[in-house]
Parts: structure tokens; C-alpha cells; sequence
């Protein structure tokens, strides 16, 4: 046990190295960054980052969100409109499927998403109302996100419209914030409460079709998480912040099959888990350039 | 918490499922039924130009706002759930900012990625003005071509059509116009055709002065020209080759327009 390696007791050892907020900051800031780009390419009507989170254009490149565009695929597929899909489309859903290829898929949610932003932060609340026993925990199988995929995916084909997107919390926020603020913001607030007194994280771990696709291109990615057997404390304080602590399996006393683990697809890369690991267990790397983060 | 066993059943992942598809279905069917409904009856709550059919135009746009963004005159807004025309869809409210060709080369349609608003009509349109130019001059090499292309693309729009209201058209009664139409409420920018030709950029409605004995600068203004609406009678005429851009709407001095655009 890496306590006993320090001549700690687990407590002590536990106090020592203090969990951090480096990664949580620099997603922090990241985030912060790049939806304000948004804003202030409108509102100073300059073409740095123009569009919303839907589809964009990053100084003349286009960039297509990987589900809408899936939708308006099999839409366009259904009723012929998929020929008259412009050049520049193909060209974003290529650029943006290329770097979540490369940065880790479902990096998308914590480092880019409004709402995972505004969730993340309501968990806080969430957590604190069950520590005081004012509500219960509930928790369901994560599977139930293929079912939602499937069924917008099928409503959009049915019904010829991008149902997905009339609720969409991350475009409806993306949009507010650029455009100007909307009624269906009161939906979203609708869905931060529930997560707070009910589900936690509902949307993000149980419902996000969004999320789904992106952890389809974080299948092979060479960025994710690097987990060191020998290092770990078998505390699993990781998995308590983690958004999808299935991820962190390999964590649990007799569970870990190597020495080494990596995390999978529906990890966020978000760093939670790295900076609250007291002995230095998890880290984010990229395979093949490990010593250069 | 993690740590506590928390092994979900298959009754209750079935439960939870079941409960989450009903959930999207209901909802979905709900939020896809509401933004089909335009309720703005088309008055003057146009889409931008380019736009393919409604029933087609609901999917293919992907509420992105990029058509928002390049539109010069900022013509171009999205609509909110309660202006019933399906949320985060773009419209133009020509009584307030019409759309006056002014961005050159249809910038709105051709920055559409999904093709809602469809480039590849005007692209066309506009190759066959050159090749018919070329034809009807074949001595004359150094024409310029924005100036035979940009006119065919600006008139292959179809916005909606000019409806003229005789009851309150000024013109209509013999009034003429002196001064500005509009006042500084009426936050609009356009460029007349003899503007341009001087080389002016759209500025405000309410600095457009004029001095007309029968008002007519729903005609002389017009960005398309006599193919689209002409004088006769002492009133105005609206004739087929109107593309609905809404400059006569969003110019005319009567409280509520005596001329008002129809979505086809």
C-alpha cells in the first residue's frame, strides 16, 4: 500500500497529498474560453469562432456537431436532401471527428459543454442536500443513454425533424448565450432542479445523445486516463467525483487485472479523478507522448 | 457514493429505460409537434432567402446561426419558441431590417453548411447571366462580372410577395412624401439602387430624406427594380419578379405598412 511505502498511516498519508484543482481549472478555463469566444465573435462581428455549438466556423473552418449531423444524415438520407449536404459539412463533421479522435471523444462534455458546466456545479448542491440526508441518492444503469440515442435517432426519422435539438439543453444554452436569451431556458433550469433534488446528473449520464457519439470516436483515442496500480490506495474517493465511475473499475481492491489501466470511452478526461488521487495514481496522458504531460 | 453496492437489476434498468423512452417520446413528440406550428402567419416574418420547403427546411436547419452572424445589416435573427416558428430558426422581420441584397453574393445562403438555405439555385442563376451576357456581347471582354451576376442571383429570390394596401397607400390618395419615412424608432439600414451606384453602404431608414410630390419610394427604392414593382396609375405595382426582400415594408411611411410581404 503506497501509505505504508511512505510510512504513513491512511489518514495521514490521505492529509499529505491534498487533492488539487489543477485539471479542473485549466477544463475550467477552457471552457469558459471558448464559449465566450462564441459570444464575443457575435457581438464584435469578428470571424474568429462563428456559429454555436451546433455548427461553427473556427477562422473559415467549419465544425459539425457529430449527433446533429448524424441526424441530418439519416433525415437527408430518408428524404433526398442528403445530396444537397454542402461540401463545407462534410468538411466539419471530418474536422471534428478527426480532434475528438485525437483529444478523447467524450472529452467534449467537460471541456466544451455549457450544460456539463452548469451540471457539474449543481451536483455540488445534489451532494450536499444528501450529505444532510434532505434527499435520497438515486442511481440507474448507464445503459439507459443507448436507449435515448436509439429513440431520438428514431424520432428524428419518423417524424423528419431534428426533435433532439427543440430540447436540447447544450444548443439551447450555446444558443442563449450568443443570441440572446430564450423561454426554453426555463426547461433547462427544469433539468439542472431535477439533478439537484433527484437524479444526480441525470442528463449527462442517462440521457445524452450528444454524449453517446462522442464516446463513439473515444473508442480508439490515444488521450484518456492512466491508471498505476501500485500507486493506489484503494480509497475510491475517485469514483465518488467522477461522472461515470464505471470507468474507474479497475480502482476496487482485487479488481485491477494489470498494472496498468486505461480509462474507456465514456470517460470525460475531465481530471477529477487525477487531481483528487492522494497517491499520484491516475493521470491524464496520451499514449506514445507521456512525457510531454 | 461508490463505495456502496449499488448492483442495478435488470428489472430496474428495464424500469428506468422504459421510463426514460416514454419520457424523450412524449416530450419529443410534443416539442416536434409546437415547432411545426407557424403561427406568425407569415406577416412579414420571413425566412431568409435560399429557404427549401418548410416541411424540409424544419430538419435541415441545424439552428447553427451562422446565416445570423454573416448577415451585414444583421437582418437575419432567430426565432424563440414563442414567436411560433420553431425555436432557433432563422427569420427576418422585414418592417424592422429587410433584407436589401446588400452583402453582395446571397452571403446568408451561401454560408449555410446544410443546405436549408441552398446555395447551388443562385451559384446557377448566376453562371447563366454571365454565359447569356457573354453571348448576347460577345465583343465585350472586360465587363464586369459581379455587376451581370449579383442581379440575376438577388432576383432568383423568393421570399414571399409585395401585397399593396390601397386603403392606406399614400400614393393612393394623392399624398406625397417630405422628409425621412420612417423615425429614429425604426432601427433599420438599407441602400438604395442609386445609392449604390454611388457607392454608399446601407445606412438609417429615418436618414433617407426625400421629397416626392406622390409618394412612390416603394418603387424608386426597390433593390430589384422595374421587373419587380413599377408606378402605373399613380400607385404602386407589384409584378412578378418581386422576391419579398420586405425594403418597401420596412420604408413605407404609413403606421402599418401599405405594403406588406406574403409568404409563398
Amino acid at each position: 500500500m503506497p501509505n505504508v511505502k511512505e510510512g504513513l498511516t491512511f489518514k495521514q498519508w490521505k492529509a499529505k497529498h491534498a487533492p488539487t484543482h489543477k485539471w479542473r481549472n485549466k477544463r475550467w478555463a477552457v471552457l469558459i474560453l471558448l464559449n465566450t469566444l462564441f459570444w464575443a465573435s457575435f457581438f464584435f462581428d469578428i470571424s474568429v469562432l462563428e456559429g454555436s455549438l451546433s455548427g461553427s466556423r473556427f477562422f473559415g473552418i467549419y465544425l459539425m456537431d457529430i449527433f446533429n449531423s448524424l441526424q441530418q444524415i439519416l433525415i437527408g438520407i430518408r428524404t433526398g436532401h442528403f445530396a444537397m449536404l454542402t461540401m463545407n459539412f462534410f468538411i466539419g463533421l471530418g474536422v471534428i471527428i478527426t480532434f475528438y479522435f485525437l483529444v478523447g471523444g467524450r472529452t467534449f462534455c467537460s471541456w466544451i459543454c455549457p450544460y456539463h458546466f452548469l451540471a457539474e456545479n449543481a451536483e455540488k448542491l445534489h451532494n450536499w442536500l444528501v450529505k444532510k440526508k434532505k434527499i435520497k441518492e438515486h442511481n440507474y444503469a448507464i445503459g439507459v443513454k443507448y436507449i435515448a440515442f436509439v429513440m431520438f435517432l428514431l424520432l428524428a426519422l419518423l417524424t423528419k425533424q431534428l426533435v433532439f435539438e427543440d430540447m436540447n439543453p447544450v444548443g439551447i444554452i450555446s444558443r442563449s448565450i450568443i443570441y440572446g436569451p430564450s423561454v426554453l431556458l426555463l426547461w433547462v433550469l427544469a433539468l439542472l432542479l431535477f439533478e439537484i433534488f433527484h437524479t444526480k446528473r441525470f442528463w449527462c449520464r442517462y440521457v445524452c445523445p450528444m454524449g453517446v457519439a462522442y464516446s463513439a470516436v473515444g473508442t480508439i483515442t490515444p488521450t484518456s486516463v492512466k491508471f498505476d496500480l501500485d500507486k493506489c490506495g484503494h480509497c475510491r474517493d475517485c469514483q465518488d467525483v467522477c461522472l461515470v465511475p464505471h470507468e474507474l473499475w479497475f480502482v476496487k481492491r482485487g479488481e485491477a487485472t494489470k498494472e496498468v489501466h486505461f480509462t474507456g470511452a465514456d470517460c470525460t478526461r475531465c481530471g477529477l479523478c487525477v487531481d483528487t488521487c492522494y497517491g499520484g495514481a491516475l493521470k491524464i496522458t496520451v499514449k506514445g507522448v507521456e512525457k510531454l504531460l | 457514493m461508490a463505495k456502496k453496492n449499488k448492483e442495478v437489476t435488470r428489472r430496474q434498468f428495464i424500469r428506468f429505460g422504459a421510463m426514460t423512452a416514454i419520457g424523450i417520446g412524449a416530450i419529443g413528440a410534443g416539442a416536434g409537434y409546437l415547432s411545426t406550428k407557424d403561427t406568425t402567419n407569415g406577416e412579414n416574418m420571413l425566412r431568409p432567402p435560399g429557404a427549401i420547403a418548410n416541411d424540409d427546411f424544419m430538419y435541415a436547419c441545424i439552428k447553427c446561426g451562422l446565416c445570423v452572424q454573416i448577415c451585414p445589416i444583421d437582418a437575419v435573427k432567430l426565432a424563440d419558441f414563442t414567436q411560433g416558428l420553431s425555436y432557433g430558426t432563422p427569420y427576418l422581420d422585414v418592417r424592422e431590417q429587410a433584407c436589401d441584397f446588400s452583402c453582395g453574393a446571397m452571403q446568408c445562403v451561401e454560408t449555410c453548411p446544410t443546405a436549408a438555405l441552398d446555395f447551388i439555385q443562385f451559384k446557377v442563376k448566376g453562371e447563366e447571366a454571365i454565359t447569356k451576357y457573354e453571348q448576347e456581347h460577345p465583343n465585350d471582354h472586360d465587363f464586369n462580372i459581379i455587376a451581370v451576376q449579383l442581379p440575376a442571383m438577388h432576383a432568383h429570390t423568393k421570399m414571399g410577395v409585395a401585397v399593396l394596401n390601397t386603403d392606406t397607400c399614400l400614393a393612393a390618395k394623392g399624398k406625397g412624401l417630405k422628409g425621412a419615412p420612417r423615425d429614429e424608432s425604426c432601427k433599420g439600414v438599407y441602400a438604395s439602387p442609386e445609392d449604390v451606384k454611388k457607392g454608399l453602404s446601407p445606412y438609417p431608414v429615418h436618414e433617407h430624406i426625400f421629397d416626392r410630390p406622390i409618394c412612390n419610394i416603394c418603387v424608386t427604392d426597390c433593390p430589384i427594380g422595374e421587373t419587380a414593382i413599377i408606378f402605373e396609375n399613380n400607385l404602386p405595382k407589384v409584378l412578378d419578379g418581386c422576391t419579398g426582400c420586405g425594403v418597401c415594408t420596412m420604408i413605407c411611411p404609413t403606421e402599418g405598412p401599405s405594403i406588406t410581404i406574403k409568404k409563398v
